[in-house]
């Protein structure tokens, strides 16, 4: 598909909208200028994990002056969900998570609202609860869920009610157990990871009104039409009716793809009269009522023959996704399709369980969950090394899968960069398989190196949709219908467009999606957007490049095959003639009025049942090499290095290629070794930015090696792979195994605190 | 209780009444309906909704409006000219200084601060700088980057 010399592709392009946001322009949640019409929204949550509910005071509150209106269960007793609605929109009676809305009200003030919510006092009656995978899976364990069977979706869940398990995603081949007999070494152990918070820098918010029979939603999601069919259900309103605008969006990181708090925003706002209603979320309420990421547990069993060949992998990953699986559905199919590492075994056996518990809901992040699988498996070929006496590169290289490898009966494996990834990692910080100094001072250095792969899957029955608009009034307008959370998909859509259409830059405008703009049960991919609407992409560009040159080309009475368009310009290689487009689409060209082209282009994801290997489209590599400086004393870790390695097919922007890789390895840095959701008896107390610290500057690596691998990928536009989705998998077991190589002690349980570390190493010693 | 105050904001003066219970970041977003200052967390946690007082980087969130009687206010919105963006801004749209760009306003007004006290910093100086502001889109590399370019072009 790379038939032109890129000019505009393959080099620098900054983000077309940054201007904006560094202006201070209003677009984020909160900013909307609604005028003094504006009613201001809160939502009462609940402060108990699991408990029969009883709600007084809410006349009252309905009564106070300046309150416009109240809602709780009673008035809407919905269900929620996407694909199985385990969720409720406010709890009737019982709670099964703290955090769960109760009630929602809209004032003239957000003091007012206040005080409204503080006239409402909840009765709790607590019930028994769990919150762990192991009291979940006990045999006398409450249940989350009792009548989950009856809930609309239950048919889309592979669930055992009776024992708390929400579903199951099962993945083998080859007989395991023979294998594992038969193996010169075999090697079982357990790895943990905590639960974490997307914590994006902007809270959950956004305006709604209703106008007419029009009910109106300004949101900052990142997947608009899969928000407006949930609420539109949850709400009995027809799809049509609903519409959604999104505007900028401050951090997404997956936790503002489900619906959350915007169906409440949708709920009150159908009560006020036309007035328009704001919610934005307290920092503390976007920790204790926001979804979580799950935590993992991950039993690994792994066998090696005297040939250093992994033969088989037997792996159970529990993940424990609080009161809703919902959103984790699509993310455990990807966890099984990646559930062996990016190794060719003959024999595996992968479940993956996702287990009710009384905590938050889980909804994915990022690729947070590939990348915690891979700090087990990634940590586990370094302890299988060891015990065969090997190099634990050698043993990655001897088993990695390759292009050409059969993985699934019709899937297989696509050139990749996984070796590439790994050994300009290993280059880039100097790794050797031996710790290269004596522990002779308190601090020790060690290197450590893992690789990772994560799935590009299409979920099914989505498509992508591009439409172009030329004209005198807007030049170039585009409409789209996969949302920019900072990835840099403006920019990406600008520079194809720009560079296909031989067009400048400021001719093209980008609008933000509008659900208004697609049919009502449109649904839309809302993450590979490179991939699905680069390809509609290319077709709507072809089209529209069509439409133009046989405009002109009937004017000037010439064939089509002399003309081409250049810097802006239709021009004719035979005649010589040029007219600028501007001018054309301004003024127009003799008679009549100026014309207007349209083009639209489509990618749909082949209609094919949701099995595994169908929704499968390719895998994306990732290398990291981190090295380590540890106080044996004190535990002190300090990371000194880290590179960090991606496959992209093609970088059709590298400095943003670079920017999203740096931005996934402080992000891991921050998930490795600080980031922990605590909670007491099911509620968060991580509450705030001290409680729950991210990475700052202070815990920036003092070198980053961000390194970009280019393996074509053959069905991408240009070649290229998405690539915002995979850059944190093989961080943390980078590091994890640096740290072993510094002081002899593993680590199996994220996040890696200091504590943690001196505690381990106070054990070990 | 309410209190009389006047003080200039991005250059200009403005006269308000406010309460004693408000924070200068509620009065520039609802009252002065700036938005460049950014709630990130109402704790001094975040630096979203840093500002200049008097030439010095606060957290607007921080500090109540009756405070800010007779004081200078730079906010993002006060950082470019008319025509004109400032260095810093045009730098951080060229270095990729933004991805999400909610911690952009913040960033800039800690890294204005931080160039009217030294032109020519240290990488080590602008991470010291920042150590306020978050980024969770960890763009942290690319930021100081940002700056670091800026204050090279400026002199
Ligand atoms: S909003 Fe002021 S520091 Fe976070
Ligand atoms: S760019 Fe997203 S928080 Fe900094």
């Amino acid at each position: 598909m790379i038939t032109r010399k890129p000019h505009i592709i393959g080099k620098p392009f900054p983000l077309v909208e940054a201007q904006s946001k560094l202006t201070g322009v209003s677009c984020y949640a909160g900013d909307e200028p609604f005028g003094p019409d504006l009613l201001h929204a809160r939502i009462l949550f609940s402060k108990r994990a699991h408990a029969r509910v009883r709600l007084r005071g809410v006349e009252q509150a309905r009564r106070l002056e300046g309150v416009a209106a109240v809602l709780t269960g009673r008035e809407v007793n919905a269900r929620l969900g996407a694909r199985i609605e385990d969720r409720t929109l406010l709890a009737v009676d019982e709670v099964t998570y703290a955090g769960q809305p109760l009630a929602v009200v809209a004032a003239e003030s957000p003091e007012i609202a206040m005080a409204a919510l503080a006239t409402i006092q909840v009765d709790y009656d607590d019930l028994p609860a769990v919150f762990d995978v192991e009291a979940a899976l006990a045999a006398d364990a409450p249940l989350v869920h009792p009548d989950m069977t009856a809930y609309p979706g239950f048919d889309q869940v592979q669930a055992q009610p009776e024992r708390n398990i929400a579903h199951r995603v099962l993945l083998q081949r080859g007989d395991v157990d023979a294998a594992l007999a038969d193996a010169a070494f075999v090697l079982e152990r357990t790895y943990t990871a905590a639960p974490l918070q997307h914590a994006p820098m902007e809270t959950h918010g956004g305006v709604a009104q209703q106008r007419e029979r029009e009910l109106m939603l300004w949101l900052h999601v990142q997947a608009p039409f899969l928000q407006r069919q949930v609420i539109a259900r949850a709400l009995h309103i027809p799809p049509q009716d609903l519409r959604i605008i999104t505007q900028c969006v401050g951090g997404s990181f997956g936790s503002k793809v489900f619906v959350s708090v915007e169906a409440l925003l949708a709920a009150i706002a159908r009560e006020t009269h036309g007035r328009p209603v704001r919610l934005h979320l307290t920092r503390e309420e976007e920790f204790q009522a926001i979804f979580m990421t799950p935590a993992m547990r991950a039993r690994v069993t792994m066998g090696l023959d005297d040939q250093g060949r992994i033969i088989a992998m037997r792996a159970v990953y529990d993940w424990n996704v609080g009161a809703s699986v919902d959103a984790f559905i699509l993310e455990m199919q990807r966890i099984a399709l990646a559930g062996t590492g990016p190794y060719a075994i003959p024999n595996t056996d992968i479940q993956v369980n996702a287990i009710y518990t009384h905590l938050l809901p889980a909804a994915p992040m990022r690729s947070l969950s590939i990348a915690q699988m891979h700090w087990a498996i990634e940590q586990h070929v370094d302890e299988l090394a060891e015990m065969a006496g090997m190099s634990p590169l050698l043993l990655r290289q001897r088993n990695l899968v390759k292009g050409g490898d059969q993985l699934f009966s019709n899937f297989i494996m696509h050139a990749n960069g996984l070796e590439s990834c790994v050994l300009e990692t290993v280059r880039a910080i100097g790794w050797q398989p031996e710790r290269d100094q004596d522990p002779s001072g308190p601090v020790v250095r060690g290197k450590g190196l893992a690789m990772g792969w994560s799935p590009i899957i299409v979920s099914p029955h989505c498509k992508s949709r591009v439409t172009i608009q030329c004209d005198g009034d807007e030049l170039c307008s585009v409409i789209v219908d996969g949302v920019d959370v900072g990835q840099g998909y403006y920019a990406f859509i600008t520079q194809l467009i720009a560079f296909e259409l031989n067009l400048p830059i400021e001719w093209i405008t980008v609008h933000p999606t509008d659900t208004g703009n697609h049919e009502p049960d449109w649904q839309a991919i809302y993450h590979n957007l490179l991939w699905s609407t680069g390809r509609a992409l290319l077709q709507a560009v072809a089209e529209m490049k069509r439409q133009i040159l046989s405009y002109v080309s009937e004017m000037w009475e010439e064939p089509m095959s002399n003309l081409d368009i250049v810097e802006g310009e239709v021009i004719s290689y035979a005649t010589r003639r040029r007219l600028s487009i501007l001018t054309l689409l301004q003024e127009g060209a003799g008679e009549g009025e100026p014309p207007v082209f349209r083009a639209t282009g489509v990618y749909e994801a082949s209609e094919q049942d949701d099995r595994l290997e169908n929704i499968l489209q390719s895998y994306a590599a990732t290398g990291y090499a981190a090295e380590v400086a540890v106080n044996l004393e004190t535990g002190h870790l300090t990371v000194l290095q880290l590179a960090g390695a991606a496959d992209v097919g093609h970088a059709i922007n590298p400095e943003g290629v670079k920017a999203q890789l740096k931005g996934g390895i402080i992000q891991s840095i921050s998930l490795t070794l600080l980031e922990e959701m605590q909670f007491e008896n099911g509620v968060p107390i991580s509450i705030d930015f001290m409680s729950y610290p991210i990475a700052t500057t202070a815990d920036m690596p003092q070198k980053l090696h961000p390194i970009v691998v280019e393996i074509p990928q053959s069905t991408g536009p240009y070649g290229a792979r998405d690539l915002s989705n995979h850059v944190m998998v093989g961080a943390s077991a980078a590091i994890g195994n640096a740290i072993y190589q510094a002081t002899g002690v593993r680590i199996r349980d994220l996040p890696i605190t200091a504590q943690r570390l001196y505690d381990a190493l106070r054990a070990d010693s | 209780m309410k209190h009389d105050i006047s003080f200039s904001i991005n250059g200009e003066r403005v006269r308000l009444t406010v309460h004693s219970h408000q924070t200068l970041l509620e009065v520039i977003r609802s009252e002065l309906e700036l938005t460049g200052a950014k709630y990130g967390c109402s704790t001094g946690e975040c630096g979203a909704c840093s500002v200049l007082l008097d030439g010095e980087v606060v957290n607007s969130c921080m500090v109540l409006a009756p405070e800010v009687d007779g004081a200078e206010i730079l906010t993002v919105e006060g950082l470019s000219g008319d025509e004109e963006l400032h260095p810093l801004q045009k730098s951080f749209i060229d270095h990729h200084g933004v991805q999400c760009g909610y911690c952009a306003p913040g960033m800039l007004i800690s890294a204005k601060a931080l160039l009217s006290r030294t032109s020519r910093p240290h990488e080590e100086e602008i991470r010291e700088a920042l150590v306020g502001n978050l980024c969770r889109c960890g763009a942290y590399a690319d930021i100081i980057k940002s700056i670091q370019v800026a204050s090279r072009a400026r002199r």
